[in-house]
């Protein structure tokens, strides 16, 4: 049987979410939003870090809140609705302990999710993008040379989230770029390791209170038990990783989607134009209903995503699928509410000219919506 | 994609092996049917349990993660046709009465194979 009632364990943490949304994220979001430069708010880690949301998926015994899949779904919906830029900082964390959780040793585990729980939590990065190895993730050129008890590491990450910031960095690598996916290897790389530096940090369109940037690797010295997995694996953690971070992607698209839907929805139902509301008028309340059906349907498919991973099956085709329709939506119902917003809607008086700029980055990052569509097609 | 393409290969080393599912399940902790689920990709399987099957099979690692990256080998081929490229290649160094000649016999070979 299927049934759509969360557990009161989910109610509950989708509450802690929503209030933690409302009240630690909203009143800083627009400000965030409109600050010149790229200097990073560190109230934002702070505030993420009191309620124990950067170690959401990590296990219980190491100090984090050790949610399933489903559970985290819920929880990015309801931050996504707040602000998609702030959620960055703790969405790096998640790509970093969902790597950590199912690839790591015992000892890595200990060593590094405590610096992601807990009051004093800081941040952690996945560092697998480089300039000319976006979606092509065989064309990484990061070199790891082993020596002795040691791997040396040389080359550069680019858009990396919580770059220069993160207390560690999961870093993909190759032994020999010759071997394409079949040498790449990925490595735990402490944030404060000499000829470790931060390069270029980028000014966005969106999401612009979350630091992403350039990494730099000169000679970095990584203990070879920072290894994880095996030597020549990276293929498929980085796979992996990507798959089951990918329904907390969809979750977030859902948040900004009801937060731009319900914007629009209101002053549809206030706003007087020829003495009476606009929502009476049908080419605005059919694209309140088509926005409504589209967020239904989003949600359904990261949830199916979501228990799939919760099941241990296969979700790579679900969780592309909720990327793919969750990201595009997230987009197009930004533009519609902005639309019946009209030229308020256009104005940053509004926030959902900023929740259409966040949304835009969806469709880009953690694997484009074209490679999205190759995994589906793929396994059609 | 992936677990289907390393899902085949531990069906190969456990057949090679002579073992059944069910032994080979349980040799591994895991009941017959999570095995069949991990033969047919329709489990997610982390590299650990990979790990796991390759010991208990007496394989290295790479056997059962190389078929994977060879896959995507192929597919990267098949964008772009070495055959075809060399083809080409020698062709247009041909004079264009043995490029007719040869045009003709790829006609012909392929109405043969219709």
């Amino acid at each position: 049987m299927i049934g759509f009632d969360l557990t009161e364990e989910l109610l509950s943490h989708q509450k802690m979410a929503r209030e933690f949304a409302e009240k630690e994220i909203i009143p800083y979001a627009a400000e965030l939003d409109r600050r010149p430069g790229t200097v990073f708010d560190w109230n934002i880690v702070r505030r993420f870090a009191k309620t124990g949301l950067l170690g959401l998926n990590v296990p219980k015994e190491y100090g984090g809140l050790g949610v399933d899949m489903l559970t985290a779904v819920i929880v990015a919906e309801e931050i996504g609705t707040a602000c998609l830029g702030i959620m960055s900082a703790a969405a790096g964390n998640w790509l970093a302990t969902t790597c950590l959780k199912h690839v790591g040793t015992e000892n890595q585990k200990r060593r590094y999710f405590p610096m992601c729980c807990g009051e004093n939590a800081g941040l952690a990065a996945l560092a697998l993008t480089e300039h000319d190895a976006g979606s092509d993730m065989a064309g990484i050129k990061t070199l790891a040379t082993r020596k002795g008890d040691h791997y040396i590491l040389n080359g550069a990450k680019t858009f990396i989230t919580n770059a220069g910031i993160a207390n560690f960095y999961i870093v993909f690598a190759t032994s020999d770029p010759q071997k394409r996916h079949g040498g790449l290897s990925a490595f735990i790389v402490d944030g404060d390791s000499p000829g470790l530096t931060l390069g270029t940090v980028e000014d966005k369109l969106g999401l612009r209170s979350s630091q992403v940037g350039t990494l730099i690797f000169k000679d970095v010295k990584v203990p070879a038990e920072n290894l994880l997995g095996a030597e020549n694996t990276g293929f498929l953690i980085a796979m992996q990783t990507l798959d089951m971070s990918r329904p907390c992607l969809g979750g977030a698209a859902v948040g900004v989607s009801r937060a731009a839907y319900e914007i629009a929805l209101s002053y549809a139902r206030e706003r007087k134009q020829y003495g009476r509301p606009i929502i009476e008028n049908q080419g605005i309340s059919f694209m309140l209903a088509d926005m409504a059906t589209e967020i239904e349907a989003a949600r359904l498919l990261t949830w199916k995503a979501a228990w799939l991973i919760d099941q241990g099956m296969d979700s790579t085709k679900a969780s592309s699928m909720c990327k793919v329709f969750a990201t595009e939506m997230a987009e197009s119902i930004c533009s519609r509410a902005i639309q019946i917003l009209g030229a308020h809607g256009y104005t940053s008086y509004w926030p959902v000219e900023k929740y259409y700029r966040d949304a835009k980055a969806m469709a880009i990052y953690e694997g484009t919506n074209q490679i999205q569509r190759m995994i589906i097609a793929s396994m059609l | 994609m992936i677990y289907k393409n390393i899902g085949q290969r531990i069906q190969k080393a456990r057949e090679e092996a002579g073992l059944s599912q069910e032994e080979l399940a349980t040799k591994l902790g895991l009941t017959q049917a999570a095995l069949s689920n991990y033969e047919l990709g329709k489990r997610r399987l982390y590299l650990a349990n990979i790990e796991q099957i390759a010991r208990e099979l007496n394989k290295p690692l790479n056997y059962f993660l190389e078929d994977t990256v060879e896959t995507i080998k192929t597919n990267e081929k098949k964008a772009q046709d070495e055959t075809i490229l060399e083809i080409s290649k020698l062709l247009s160094e041909l004079p264009l009465e043995e490029r007719k000649n040869i045009l003709e016999y790829i006609q012909w070979r392929k109405e043969k194979l219709k």
